[in-house]
């Protein structure tokens, strides 16, 4: 049959963000595609090189739409390591709230949308629903759904009250609720489980040749979490669940995403349980001293690499940020190869892509 | 998972390559070695086969004030703690061997380092632009040109 290639993006109703590939097909065989990235690509690492440390921040911030807390924890983690600060116990755990909040709400909106995909519309309903009590505790604590800006150099801008605690603690519980659910259509939907069941499975020793990282690496039996395998305080004093399946098939990154769920929503408790009393930050110099520091952090896709080069003044002098969709796209042209036309979007979809990450 | 000790993996690299990595301490609570550009291959093996070491997080590019006429790659391996091997290549004509055919996973870290800073990676099938549009002709968009290019 004649090889014919299919052009899709950059944009396109499939996606959400601007992706272009050209996937080639033999009737209805997927023989293998090819990507093109760039499209939103707004040059964030050399920018952080002309602002300041305090202004970089929220310019890193503004790497992603979903994971954008996380991304400045990383970054000011690294700072604070050149700087020899010590942020005070209480701040380290409103950032790690933050962070499973984020991780909450990042699966619960992929899942609602490989749902989607799937032709499970009441569960994409259902999900996004649940996703905004997530928002909701979020903009209740920082007063934004996704730009937060929690973080700052020395700690976060903002304490928890008691009445704010008790409204986390609230939608927590509901969350826990409806999460059990969604995770009782995975396990037990039939015609989830037709779409996703053996589709494009990826080996354990494809994803370590591949570097892929987060949901989608444990899918396929990768043992490794950031949060457990290389903590920044307080994951190192939490018991974090690593939750892996020896799969590798959409089936398994699905149920990955939606066990990681429950396991934040239960982090989130242990974190408010055992949240410290004390300041929130410390003050932190301008200037930071010369020297180099890579900090890395388990987002909701997986490890983030941040590498800082400091010349001693206010501004980084290289600052270079790894997102995990990056590490995880170079599989998609491997995943591609083989599979249904018709399976497209699940295997797209699988992989969480957030692009203006990837493109930075 | 067992970190890599680095004062074995700096005898094994000795023995199996013949290089001399220098052990560079500047980046702070993470092994990281200087080795020469020819050896990138042979110690990234080493790495991968002695010591069970097979993520590569990322690949920087950049220029340091403290080495004109260089552009630094710095590759962020991890092994349950960060470990980095840092090679300064020439600015004039900056090439590498790639290593996409020991790990698959590094072809957008190398994609990116050669649009954004000019470095050439042999040994690979040039791909189209995975970044930059087609029409961009200004060269390398991060490279420091001159000392006044920010």
């Amino acid at each position: 049959m004649d090889k014919i290639s299919i052009p899709i993006g950059p944009h396109h109703p499939l996606l959400k963000e601007p992706l272009s590939m050209r996937i080639d097909i033999a009737g209805e065989r997927v023989l293998g595609g090819t990507l093109r990235m760039g499209y939103v690509h707004r040059g964030i690492e050399k920018m952080t090189a002309q602002r300041t440390y305090v202004q970089d921040v929220h310019l890193i911030e503004r790497i992603c739409g979903i994971c954008s807390h996380v991304h400045t924890t990383t970054f000011c983690l690294g700072v604070e390591k050149l700087l020899g600060i010590d942020v005070p116990p209480r701040a380290q755990y409103i950032r790690a709230l933050m962070c499973e909040l984020e991780r909450v709400h990042s699966h619960l909106l992929w899942l609602g949308i490989l749902s989607k995909h799937v032709g499970l519309e009441t569960v994409f309903m259902h999900t996004w629903h649940d996703r905004e009590l997530a928002l909701d505790i979020m903009e209740g604590i920082s007063g934004g759904r996704v730009s937060h800006a929690a973080n700052q150099i020395g700690g976060v801008r903002f304490d928890l009250s008691p009445e704010q605690e008790v409204m986390v603690k609230e939608n927590i519980g509901k969350l826990k609720a409806q999460v059990s659910g969604v995770l009782g259509v995975i396990e037990n939907e039939p015609a989830l489980r037709a779409r996703t069941q053996g589709v494009a499975p990826v080996s354990a020793d494809l994803i370590r040749d591949y570097c892929v990282v987060g949901p989608v690496a444990r899918a396929s039996g990768v043992d490794v979490d950031l949060r457990r395998d290389d903590p920044w305080p307080p994951y190192d004093q939490l018991d974090v669940n690593v939750i892996t399946r020896p799969e590798g098939d959409a089936w398994a990154r699905t149920l990955i995403r939606a066990l990681e769920t429950r396991e934040s929503l239960r982090l989130c408790e242990v974190l408010l349980r055992q949240m410290p009393e004390g300041p929130v930050t410390v003050r932190a110099p301008r200037k930071v001293p010369e020297g180099e520091v890579v900090t890395r952090s388990e987002a909701p896709r997986g490890e983030v690499l941040y590498y800082l080069r400091s010349d001693g003044s206010d501004k980084p002098a290289r600052l270079k940020v790894r997102t995990p969709t990056l590490a995880v796209l170079s599989l998609l042209p491997e995943q591609l190869s083989k599979i249904h036309v018709a399976d497209i979007p699940v295997v797209l979809a699988g992989i969480d892509l957030c692009i203006a990450c990837a493109d930075r | 998972m067992n970190q890599i000790d680095t004062d074995a993996l700096l005898e094994k690299i000795k023995a199996e390559t013949g290089c001399q990595p220098e052990v560079y301490q500047d980046i702070t609570d993470e092994d990281a070695l200087c080795i020469p550009v020819e050896n990138l291959e042979a110690v990234i093996g080493v790495l991968r086969k002695d010591f069970g070491c097979y993520h590569l997080s990322g690949i920087t590019a950049q220029q340091r004030e403290s080495q004109p006429g260089k552009i630094e790659l710095i590759y962020h391996f991890w092994h349950g703690k960060g470990v980095s091997l840092l090679l300064r290549l020439p600015a004039d004509d900056p090439k590498v061997a790639s290593i996409i055919a020991l790990l698959p996973g590094a072809d957008f870290y190398e994609r990116e380092a050669a649009e954004m800073y000019g470095i050439t990676f042999t040994g690979r099938e040039e791909t189209p632009r995975l970044l930059l549009p087609d029409e961009w002709d200004q060269g390398p968009p991060f490279l420091k040109r001159e000392a006044s290019d920010g």
